[in-house]
């Protein structure tokens, strides 16, 4: 290349300078004054800042809603997980080996929801659990059940479990396309080696298919579990609003709750810090016991 | 091969869950867009069904009297802005990184893609602070910075996978013609990367239209509101108001730009996010 030194670090500071400036302020910055900022009482107004040590985080262990958040994050986290790889498994495998002539119709339909608002998916199922109006309340009417019917979203009992369906109804296309690009790969010469071993449809499932796209399961649930704590808390603000009486917030609707509706913005950090530190020895531990040896045949 | 009689059992017992799916997924919005055209009084006597008479008084209310007009506006502008943003930066970030050897290229790239998996939320209340004192609180031009560097992450990792499929031969023989690495940038990698750049330029833009939190913390007055804000408080009032119908019909205006991309672009849209979430 016909070029000085000089002139490529200047287009290497051209490309790189302005990028990392910006970020450094917005994501860099706020993260770390986060940390700084769960050391003080603050309301929000400047000359009222006042520094406190760990007072915050020890109003953080005596807090009595916080351990319910931290138990609905992680029950979101659990039900999604299951409830989304088990159906998402299902369909995939359904899609790619049973020659079924719709299947792209499928596969584009059952995508679309990841790709709606939060908004629109909270409101309209809002009224598919309206107690009046609602799908669900009417369908069991009309099966027989009457006594089920309740108003879901309103009870403290079955609020938080009434989140997961909506979130499940969300989440399922991506997972779907991740485990079929994984299914579409597997050769077919094992699956023709496990039938003259004489292994059925079911057989074939748990020996072949499902070791070789472990990966693929692996990169789902982590993704799942990810997205879930960092992000459960926007369905459950547009829902509930982390109500009836907390029985559904969350971290980081509590986190909303208190610094931007309560205005304790140090307390809200400290939140804030507590869902980091958690979110990231989730995924470490999480990775250390999905760590099982790749399948090769 | 012939096909048992068990094996077709099991094909139809396998379509019936699928089905019931699909039901699951299409009804409920099919339904949003009926009652978009029902009447209040319709949509308390028939809350499922189709309307008697398709009318569209829900929309031009909504659009009259909810400042629905002025959130569509708001939506497209944060959107536009917050994804043109998000490529000026990242564009040459993803090229540098990719093409570029120098010392701490690594852990640079490293730096980027690990604030994806970071929860934000902490970030959120100093932000709300630093955009005061930037005089960029309540503003939409605030909010579209705060968008793009939200994806930027995300942006430049796509990016680079899609530079990294260009082959080096072009770039070499443009740089003994004399071109500078400025235009060999702007003239030559640009173009051949728009693929790239188109994918990942569509999943923004659904992002930032779709986005609620950060919208919801970042803007206060109502007529700075985004469709999704504009869409929350409709909800919220509708409890006293009533106003079921204009909800539906604010909803249809907030899924209708989606739907039509995601039928124009389907594969890319479907392609981009799954690569996306295999190696974020």
């Amino acid at each position: 290349m016909v070029q000085t030194k000089k002139q490529k670090y200047l287009f290497l500071a051209f490309c790189l300078v302005p990028t990392f400036i910006m970020f450094s302020i917005f994501t860099l910055y706020p993260l770390f004054s986060g940390l700084y900022y769960s050391f003080f009482e603050w309301s929000g107004a400047s000359n009222t800042r006042e520094f406190v040590g760990f007072d915050n985080y020890v109003e953080l262990f005596n807090d009595e809603v916080i351990p319910a958040t931290i138990w609905h994050d992680y029950f979101l986290v659990a039900t999604k997980v299951i409830g989304i790889m088990i159906m998402a498994l299902f369909i995939a495998v359904a899609l790619t080996q049973l020659k079924i002539k719709e299947a792209p119709f499928y596969r584009i339909v059952f995508f679309f929801p990841n790709i709606m608002s939060v908004v629109v998916i909270g409101i309209l199922w809002m009224f598919i659990y309206n107690p009046s109006l609602g799908l669900v309340n009417s369908g069991l009417e009309v099966i027989g059940l009457e006594e089920w019917t309740r108003p879901w979203l309103g009870s403290e009992t079955w609020a938080l479990p009434s989140l997961v369906l909506p979130s499940i109804w969300a989440g399922i296309g991506l997972f779907m396309l991740l485990l079929m690009g994984g299914i579409s790969n597997i050769s077919k010469s094992y699956y023709e080696a496990a039938k003259i071993d004489g292994a059925n449809e079911w057989q074939q499932f748990w020996k072949v298919t499902l070791p070789l796209i472990w990966p693929q399961i692996k990169i789902s649930i982590l993704y799942i579990v990810i997205t879930t704590l960092n992000g459960s808390f926007i369905i459950v603000q547009v829902m509930t609003g982390g109500g009836p009486n907390n029985s559904t917030h969350v971290m980081g609707s509590y986190l909303y709750q208190q610094a931007f509706t309560q205005y304790n913005f140090g307390y809200g950090a400290t939140i804030g810090v507590m869902i980091l530190v958690l979110s990231l020895i989730t995924v470490v531990l999480l990775q250390l016991l999905l760590r099982k040896e790749r399948v090769e045949y | 091969m012939k096909r048992t009689v068990g094996e077709k059992l099991v094909r139809s017992g396998i379509r019936l869950p699928l089905i019931l799916w699909s039901l699951a997924v299409l009804y409920p919005i099919f339904w949003m867009f009926l009652g978009a055209f029902k009447s209040n009084a319709e949509i308390y006597a028939n809350p499922w069904g189709f309307p008697e008479e398709f009318s569209f008084s829900n929309f031009v209310t909504a659009w009259t009297e909810y400042n629905i007009d002025t959130s569509i506006f708001n939506s497209f502008l944060v959107t536009a802005l917050g994804a043109a943003l998000c490529l000026v930066l990242a564009v040459p970030t993803a090229y540098a990184l990719e093409r570029i050897r120098f010392k701490g290229s690594q852990m640079l790239f490293t730096l980027y893609i690990s604030a994806m998996m970071i929860p934000m939320v902490l970030g959120w209340i100093p932000l709300f602070f630093l955009l005061a004192q930037f005089n960029m609180l309540d503003s939409i031009i605030g909010l579209s910075v705060v968008y793009a560097m939200s994806q930027l992450p995300f942006t430049i990792f796509v990016l680079t996978s899609f530079m990294g499929t260009i082959p080096k031969s072009l770039e070499e023989s443009a740089s003994i013609d004399g071109m500078s690495p400025y235009g060999i940038l702007w003239k030559i990698v640009t173009p051949l990367t728009m693929s790239g750049i188109i994918t990942v330029t569509i999943m923004n833009a659904i992002q930032f239209w779709n986005e609620y939190f950060m919208a919801l913390i970042f803007l206060q007055s109502s007529e700075k509101y985004t469709l999704a804000l504009a869409i929350d408080f409709i909800s919220n009032e509708a409890q006293y108001t009533n106003a079921w119908g204009v909800l539906f019909a604010s909803l249809v205006f907030a899924i209708l730009p989606v739907i039509i991309l995601y039928s124009i672009f389907q594969r890319r849209i479907t392609k981009g996010m799954t690569e996306g979430a295999i190696k974020g």
